[in-house]
């Protein structure tokens, strides 16, 4: 019996992909079947990024084929990934050179939200995609420390600056722009401003991702985001304990206000780590974050304990996932940003929310 | 995300915004009634028993209708009125209970001794 192109696709929509729970044939992933007598040489274009699994998917898919496919010979995938870029609201500027925006977000502040934005950045950036972040905290900027980045900008033309880079992650803070002594005494409305500038005339340099630090709160700088930004979706941080939970609802509720897609919930702090004896204390609390995924019916996305390395390493401006790229923290960095990833990716497909067309006519 | 919009089309000539709901209905709402119930603090003031009745809009035009994120419509008025942003929740509400919340504007607009014509 000789095989054809339709029961290789027949054959992989059995076939579940682990990160997005769904077969490779409706997530659109299966490319270039070709079958030539007994062999099978096949694509599979992956919407999020994944080098680390690379080789864990070809094996899952070359391994099922040959099990199915009967009379089949050497089975040969070749797995690789493309982010999309996703659809965005109409009217609202892109941001040119960047596919998509996360907003990295908590109500409350000292959750720890610039520590996670740059090792999902890493960790995101460690699986093959190209990300950029962009430090939104106008008055108090974190990132230049934690990516142990100084010195200022350059810019080309005199109008545009060129994002700072380190550890592979081109980068933009009003750090960069102001000694680290100097206060930004600022309103509002200037503050926005900044937002929008440190944005748009950065010239980011072809991004799949582009990670944004948030301020903590729900004032101007989140509303001037989902306003005039298109954001692709945003995460929320926070700590189990109650007092925090009660300030991260407030931002998850702003983001829902305003149509800005919920990505999902991480738990920072979940446990504290003794570093003497290493027992294991929810110091915090237990259970919180999770609690507060199944209210609102949003994905828990993964929990970090309280870990002295964290803090050290980012202080120091190696952040955990260059600094232990093969430790557990970074592990569950990384599945937090396949989570994302993923989801991202899922979004992109999806168009119900798009904004409505706008006609206008003489009658 | 309770209601999400479909389609929207201005009229400018009989001064009418057509809103289509994914939902629930398409409603027609007239650039007055748009315009006397901004969601703007200009008009409904920063707290409740702020409101300043709006008079004398019976003519009023649109200029232009910019979206706000992917949330809302921000629509500016040819009298220059520019900051109200109106969500999908409002429009909506102002179409499914456009007459009631109308004839309440009619009546207190009468008890004021205003007009809906344009003052000169």
């Amino acid at each position: 019996m000789s095989m054809n192109e339709a029961d290789v696709q027949n054959a992989l929509k059995n076939l579940i992909d682990p990160n997005t729970k769904k077969d490779f044939v409706s997530g659109k992933s299966v490319k270039n079947i070709k079958v030539s007598g007994n062999e099978v040489t096949l694509d599979i274009l992956l919407g999020y990024p994944a080098k680390s699994v690379w080789a864990e998917i070809q094996t899952l898919v070359e391994g099922h084929l040959k099990a199915t496919l009967s009379g089949v010979g050497s089975v040969k995938a070749s797995v690789s990934s493309k982010v999309v870029p996703h659809a965005v609201q109409r009217g609202v500027k892109l941001v040119d050179g960047v596919k998509n925006i996360i907003a990295i977000a908590s109500g409350k502040g000292g959750v720890g939200k610039s520590t996670t934005a740059v090792n999902l950045a890493l960790a995101l950036a460690a699986e093959g995609a190209r990300v950029g972040v962009m430090d939104a905290d106008i008055y108090g900027p974190s990132q230049p420390t934690m990516l142990g980045i100084s010195g200022q900008p350059d810019s080309d033309d005199g109008k545009t600056m060129k994002p700072m880079t380190n550890h592979g992650l081109q980068v933009m803070s009003i750090g960069f722009l102001v000694d680290a002594d100097t206060p930004m005494i600022w309103r509002g409305p200037m503050a926005t401003q900044a937002l929008d500038q440190l944005l748009r005339q950065t010239k980011w340099d072809n991004l799949d991702y582009l990670i944004v630090d948030l301020p903590p709160g729900t004032g101007d700088i989140q509303l001037s985001l989902a306003q005039t930004v298109p954001v692709t979706g945003s995460v929320i941080v926070t700590t189990p304990q109650d007092i925090a939970l009660l300030d991260a609802r407030k931002g998850l509720m702003m983001f829902e206000k305003v149509d800005v897609k919920i990505i999902g919930i991480v738990e920072n702090m979940s446990t504290h780590i003794c570093s003497n004896c290493g027992h294991e204390e929810h110091i915090f609390g237990a259970g919180g974050g999770e609690k507060m995924c199944a209210e609102y019916n949003v994905e828990f996305l993964g929990g970090l304990p309280l870990d002295i390395r964290i803090r050290e390493q980012s202080d120091a401006g190696t952040p955990t996932v260059v600094a232990e790229p093969d430790s557990n923290l970074t592990k569950v960095y990384k599945q937090i940003a396949r989570r994302v990833a993923v989801k991202i990716a899922d979004m992109a497909q999806d168009h119900s929310a798009v904004f409505p067309k706008i006609v206008v006519k003489n009658t | 995300m309770a209601h999400q919009p479909t389609g929207i089309t201005l009229h400018q000539e009989s001064r009418l915004l057509e809103i289509s709901f994914a939902d629930d209905g398409a409603f027609s709402l007239p650039y007055e009634y748009l315009r006397v119930h901004s969601p703007s603090a200009e008009v409904k003031g920063h707290f409740p028993g702020e409101e300043i009745l709006q008079v004398g809009k019976m003519n009023v035009g649109i200029k232009d209708v910019a979206p706000s994120g992917s949330y809302a419509l921000q629509i500016t008025f040819d009298d220059g009125h520019d900051s109200g942003i109106f969500t999908w929740e409002y429009l909506h509400e102002l179409g499914s209970r456009q007459s009631e919340i109308w004839n309440a504007y009619l009546e207190k607009m009468a008890a004021a001794g205003e007009s809906r014509e344009p003052k000169r």
